[in-house]
Formats: structure tokens, C-alpha cells, sequence
């Protein structure tokens, strides 16, 4: 009988996240067969398989730039982000501030404002200081928006933090430095390096901001993916996509596997 | 192998007070004077500031008066990472990302050592916890006794002159428990450093303690060796608080202890004393007697069988209960419903204060 109702709660169990992983994956895998299929528009069902359109994507002058623009962009966001939000959630969690609540909601603020207005304020801010719009004003924008979300990880993993662990090593003879280091910061890496990847997606396919921000010629890939689309819709956007995906999947697998999430995830 | 590198230190606890949040005084004007090479355990109910006292010691805590000297050393504003003292937290306080042998060698690192050094010491010291050959593992991977034991260990390897231990074994199982407290009395007296151990365990504080401070609501209640806190309570607090016992209110008058009716207890006569006053009395203090003159009278209510001893409710006719305790000889014939007199030696009760 509890053998018989066991069953019946797996069958659900895997019914249900079989359902879920098909609605999540399912567009990644129209996007395969659009990126391999050979008609010269976007059609179903697929006739074919054909590697012209990543050809064509990796041939593409403007392709190549802006991936190339977006990868940097990318790597300093999820630097600067990380620093700046591991920092902030450090000083909101332990600083005894007064109002850190109210401060926490302004760090986290990016997040809940159309980020169609967030580019719109930074454009305008760069114009009339006169700096026009270089690469660096590129990075901050997107910086505002994913420190939020290293914020928000890096605190959940505070929330959970037990002092007395950075007790005991000071107590050992560790210097309030050496705490930091030794303890403090490898305790909480977990959630910085969690939000580090979300910093990186949010710049990597960030349109909003960039739109505003980028110089013709200095477009980043879903700019310049989206100019593309306004006249060709073509496989090269399919492929474009799919190289994305893959770009952002193999930062998230080299972080993974350089600084090592898993070791940690059990806390 | 003698860990021990280093004199004990005593320890000095000057009119310290600690409150937090302007309201909660958590450590209310104590002093102690703690023996160096001493097994000093703070003894009290949950909430009295045992924990708050250990935590001032170790420097977690500023006292927001008094001073703390520590081997003639004072110590009041010296740093956490400056004490040098070994501290044993309630909930281990491993370091969750490191393994058995790199938690104890942390405070080795801190202070320089050579590698090689390190390593010998750090085997030395798993050795004398018993978990050698548990170098590699993680924290997470440990049952809870070999986690207090890595703890321990931790903490000893640096070879504090004053080891700090807040209810180091309260997370173990009875049994665990039992043998972990005669290991770490061993290891204290081995290792011959002063060790202010704190718990709320009143057995475990008198089997294992030199001097034990019995703490309420903050304050020190009395200071003792283990046989005086049992067999001499000062107040009624610490005679209620550890053991069972028979009070007894009344007031002294002629020098003699009178409680209800005109009723005159064994106690020592005392001239002298006058007014209100309570007097404690062991319940394996008591005798259970004829109906004499002099003793309490009243009949047997329930009769629990402690296998060395017998343990008697009697209720007397005043209508107190009160409890007796006689060794099972194996010829005692007393059972539920008889009618007893308690009688104790007059020397065997406590006058408390208040
Ligand atoms: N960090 C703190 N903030 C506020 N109150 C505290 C803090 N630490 C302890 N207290 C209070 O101080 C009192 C003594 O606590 P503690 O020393 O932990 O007692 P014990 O260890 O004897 O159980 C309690 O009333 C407790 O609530
Ligand atoms: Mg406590």
C-alpha cells in the first residue's frame, strides 16, 4: 500500500519537473533547429541540416565585433559587481548602519525600475557631463543593474552565517584581516560567485541599457543582433543565439569548475 | 607527549558588569578569583550570564565596567587575537570549509609555525582526542561527539594558558556525555591548564569541577568547591537549584529554629540568631524514625525505588511534603501508608540566607 502511494508521488514528482524542463527548454531547442535548418527564413518544419548560418554568423565583421565587445563587458561587470555588491551586503549585514534596510532597498532599487529608464537617465547623465558615451559608461550601466543581484545573494548567504565561527578564529589569534580571509570570505564565496554569474548573463544579454549607451560601430551583440533582425530574420540570428548560449553556459561551467561551487554548496 | 608548554594562568574577574541594549544586565557586578591550573565550571539556569561571563573573558564581549586580569596580566582592553586563550564554543564553531587536520592547525598557522611543527602538533593533538586517522575528513562528515572533540582539540593545540569551554557537551547523548566528562577532566589535569567550563548540568559540574561559582540572574550566588555548593548552600537559590532538598520556613527564636504551630526543627543553636530565617536539609540527610518526640510526623505517600536507595515522599501533618532518602538495606518494611517520624542530626541543616 505506502509502496503503491510511494510510486504514485514519484510518477508526479517526475511528471511535473518533466513538465517544467520541457517549458524551459523547449525555445532553446526551436532555436537549435532554426540555427541548422537551410531555408533562407525562419520556417518549420526544418527541411534539412546545414552550419551555413554559423557561417555566416562568424564571418559577419559586426557579429565578431560586438561578441567580442559583449565578452569584455561582460568579464569587467561581473568583476566590478561582485567587489562592489559583496562589499555592500558585507557593510548592510555586519556595519550596524543605521537605516540599512532603506539602504538595502535603494541598492536593490535597479531591479523594480524599467531598465528602459534606467539607459535613458544614464544617457542623458553622460551627455550633459559632456563624456559621450565610452565603453567604460557602457560597463557602469550595466554594473548598476547586477550588483543588485549580487547583493541579493551574497546577503541570503550572510543571513545564514554563523559568527561564531569567525569567532573561533579569532580566538585561534587570527587578526580581524585574517578573519576576513580566511573565514569570512570563503564562507560567503558561494553566494558572490552565484550572483558573479548572474552579472554576467544580465550584461551579456543586457538591450535596454545598451541601447541607449553604445556608439554605432561600438554596439554590443543584442543591439547589434537586434538592428540585424530589423531587416534580415534570417538562421544567423538563430546561430547567434545558440553561440550565446553557449558562451554564457561554458563561463558559468569555468567558473565552476576554477573556483569550485560545489565544494561549498552544502552549507 | 606533554602538551603543555606553558604555566596555568589565573584569572581575576574585578566588578565586571555587562547589559545589552541599555536594559538586560546580563553580568551584574561579578567577582571571581579563578586559581590558575583550576577546573572552575559556571553553574547556573539558562539566561543567568554564564555564557555573557565565558564571552568577557574571552574578549567577544566589553565590559562595560570592571577589569579582567589573567595571569597578573590585565587584560580588559587586549584584543580577541591577542588572548591566546582556547575557547570550546557551544555549537563547535568548526570551520565548515576546511578539514579535521587544517581546523586544528589554524591557530598553529596564525602564529607562524613551521610547517613541519604544525603537522607534529597537530597529530599530537588529534591523537590525544582520540581521532587520529580522521585528518582528511570535513566537519559535516563527523558525528557530533568527534566534532566536539575536533573543537577541543583545536583549542588545546595552540596550548592556551587558560582553555574556555561554554557547555561543550551539552549537545551529546547521555552516555557519550558521561565518558566525555571524565576524558576532558583527564585531559585538564594532563595538560594542567585553568579551564572555566560552563554548563547548566548541576551533576556534571559537581563530578567534574575544583571549585564551582553557582550563578542567578547575573549575579555570583556562591563560590565553592563541590561538596561545600552541595553540603552548604549559602542562599536558597543555590540549595534549591542544586540537588533535592527540604526547606523549611520559619524563624528563629531563644535560639532555636520554630516553624508552623510551634513547632521546633533540628538545626544548630545558635543564640545569636534571630527573625525569619530557612533552614535546608538533604533528603539522604534524613532518618525515617518511630513517631518520637523531635520528629516530624506523617505518613509515607509514595516510596520510589532508586536501586541503592529508597527514596520516600512523606507528608507530615502540618500537610508538608517532605522528602527522605534511606540506603536499601534490603531489610526495610516501610511501605505506602505508614505513619513515620523524619528526624535529622541538627547539624545537618542549613540555615540559608534569604
Ligand atoms: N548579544 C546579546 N544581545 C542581547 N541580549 C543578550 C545577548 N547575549 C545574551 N543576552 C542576554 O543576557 C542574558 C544572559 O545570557 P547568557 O549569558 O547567554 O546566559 P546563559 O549562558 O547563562 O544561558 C540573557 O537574558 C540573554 O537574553
Ligand atoms: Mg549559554
Amino acid at each position: 500500500m505506502s509502496a503503491r502511494r510511494l510510486d504514485a508521488g514519484r510518477v508526479a514528482y517526475y511528471t511535473l519537473n518533466g513538465a517544467i524542463l520541457t517549458f524551459l527548454l523547449l525555445p532553446l531547442a526551436i532555436v537549435a533547429v532554426f540555427a541548422l535548418n537551410p531555408t533562407p527564413y525562419i520556417s518549420f518544419p526544418p527541411v534539412g541540416v546545414t552550419l551555413r548560418w554559423f557561417e555566416k554568423f562568424f564571418a559577419n565583421e559586426d557579429f565578431m565585433r560586438s561578441l567580442w565587445l559583449s565578452l569584455r563587458v561582460a568579464a569587467m561587470v561581473l568583476v566590478l559587481s561582485t567587489v562592489l555588491g559583496a562589499m555592500c551586503a558585507l557593510a548592510l549585514a555586519r556595519g550596524r548602519l543605521p537605516g540599512a534596510g532603506i539602504l538595502t532597498a535603494f541598492f536593490m532599487s535597479p531591479l523594480m525600475l524599467p531598465a528602459i529608464l534606467t539607459g535613458l537617465a544614464l544617457f542623458q547623465v553622460l551627455l550633459l557631463s559632456g563624456v559621450g558615451r565610452p565603453v567604460w559608461g557602457l560597463v557602469m550601466g550595466h554594473t548598476l543593474v547586477a550588483v543588485p543581484y549580487v547583493l541579493r545573494t551574497t546577503l541570503a548567504v550572510l543571513a545564514n552565517f554563523d559568527t561564531r565561527v569567525e569567532e573561533a578564529a579569532s580566538s585561534l589569534g587570527a587578526s580581524p584581516v585574517r578573519v576576513f580571509f580566511e573565514v569570512t570570505l570563503p564562507l560567503i564565496r558561494p553566494g558572490v560567485i552565484a550572483g558573479g554569474i548572474f552579472a554576467f548573463i544580465v550584461s551579456f544579454d543586457q538591450f535596454p541599457i545598451s541601447l541607449f549607451l553604445v556608439l554605432p560601430k561600438g554596439e554590443t551583440l543584442p543591439v547589434v543582433l537586434f538592428n540585424y533582425m530589423k531587416f534580415d530574420l534570417d538562421g544567423a540570428i538563430a546561430a547567434a543565439s545558440m553561440v550565446s548560449i553557449v558562451m554564457a553556459l561554458s563561463v558559468v561551467l569555468l567558473l565552476e569548475r576554477v573556483i569550485g561551487l560545489k565544494a561549498y554548496v552544502k552549507l | 607527549m606533554a602538551q603543555s608548554g606553558r604555566p596555568p594562568a589565573s584569572i581575576r574577574i574585578d566588578g565586571v558588569t555587562k547589559t545589552f541594549d541599555g536594559q538586560v544586565k546580563a553580568v551584574d557586578d561579578v567577582t571571581l578569583d579563578i586559581e590558575a591550573g583550576e577546573f572552575f565550571s559556571l553553574l547556573g539556569p539558562s539566561g543567568c550570564g554564564k555564557t555573557t561571563t565565558l564571552r568577557l573573558i574571552a574578549g567577544f564581549e566589553t565590559a562595560d565596567a570592571g577589569r579582567i586580569v589573567v595571569g597578573g596580566q590585565d587584560i580588559t582592553d587586549l584584543p580577541v587575537h591577542k588572548r591566546d586563550m582556547g575557547m570550546v564554543f557551544q555549537s563547535y564553531a568548526l570551520f565548515p570549509h576546511r578539514t579535521v587536520a587544517e581546523n586544528v592547525a589554524f591557530g598553529l598557522r596564525m602564529r607562524g609555525l613551521p610547517k613541519a611543527e604544525i603537522a607534529e602538533r597537530v597529530a599530537a593533538a588529534l591523537k590525544q582526542v582520540a581521532l587520529d586517522g580522521y585528518e582528511a575528513r570535513r566537519p559535516s562528515q563527523l558525528s557530533g561527539g568527534q566534532q566536539q572533540r575536533v573543537a577541543l582539540a583545536r583549542a588545546i593545540v595552540i596550548r592556551p594558558a587558560v582553555l574556555l569551554c561554554d557547555e561543550p557537551l551539552g549537545a551529546l547523548d547521555r552516555k557519550l556525555r558521561q565518558s566525555m566528562q571524565f576524558e576532558l577532566k583527564q585531559l585538564q589535569k594532563e595538560l594542567g591548564v585553568t579551564l572555566v567550563f560552563v554548563t547548566h548540568d548541576q551533576e556534571e559540574a559537581l563530578a567534574m569541577s575544583d571549585r564551582i561559582a553557582v550563578m542567578n540572574a547575573g549575579k555570583v550566588e556562591q563560590v565553592g568547591a563541590p561538596s561545600e555548593i552541595y553540603d552548604r548552600p549559602r542562599t536558597r537559590f543555590v540549595a534549591d537549584f542544586i540537588g533535592e532538598i527540604n526547606l523549611f520556613e520559619g524563624a528563629w527564636s531563644g535560639g532555636r529554629f520554630v516553624t508552623g504551630k510551634d513547632r521546633t526543627l533540628p538545626a544548630v543553636t545558635n543564640g545569636a540568631r534571630s527573625g525569619t530565617g530557612i533552614i535546608a536539609v538533604r533528603p539522604e540527610k534524613t532518618r525515617l524514625v518511630g513517631e518520637i518526640d523531635g520528629a516530624l510526623g506523617g505518613r509515607i505517600e509514595t516510596a520510589n525505588f532508586l536501586g541503592g536507595q529508597v527514596l520516600y515522599r512523606v507528608v507530615t501533618d502540618e500537610g508538608r511534603a517532605v522528602l527522605a532518602k534511606e540506603q536499601n538495606v534490603g531489610t526495610s518494611s516501610r511501605k505506602v501508608g505508614d505513619r513515620v517520624g523524619v528526624a535529622w542530626m541538627p547539624s545537618d541543616a542549613v540555615s540559608l540566607e534569604a
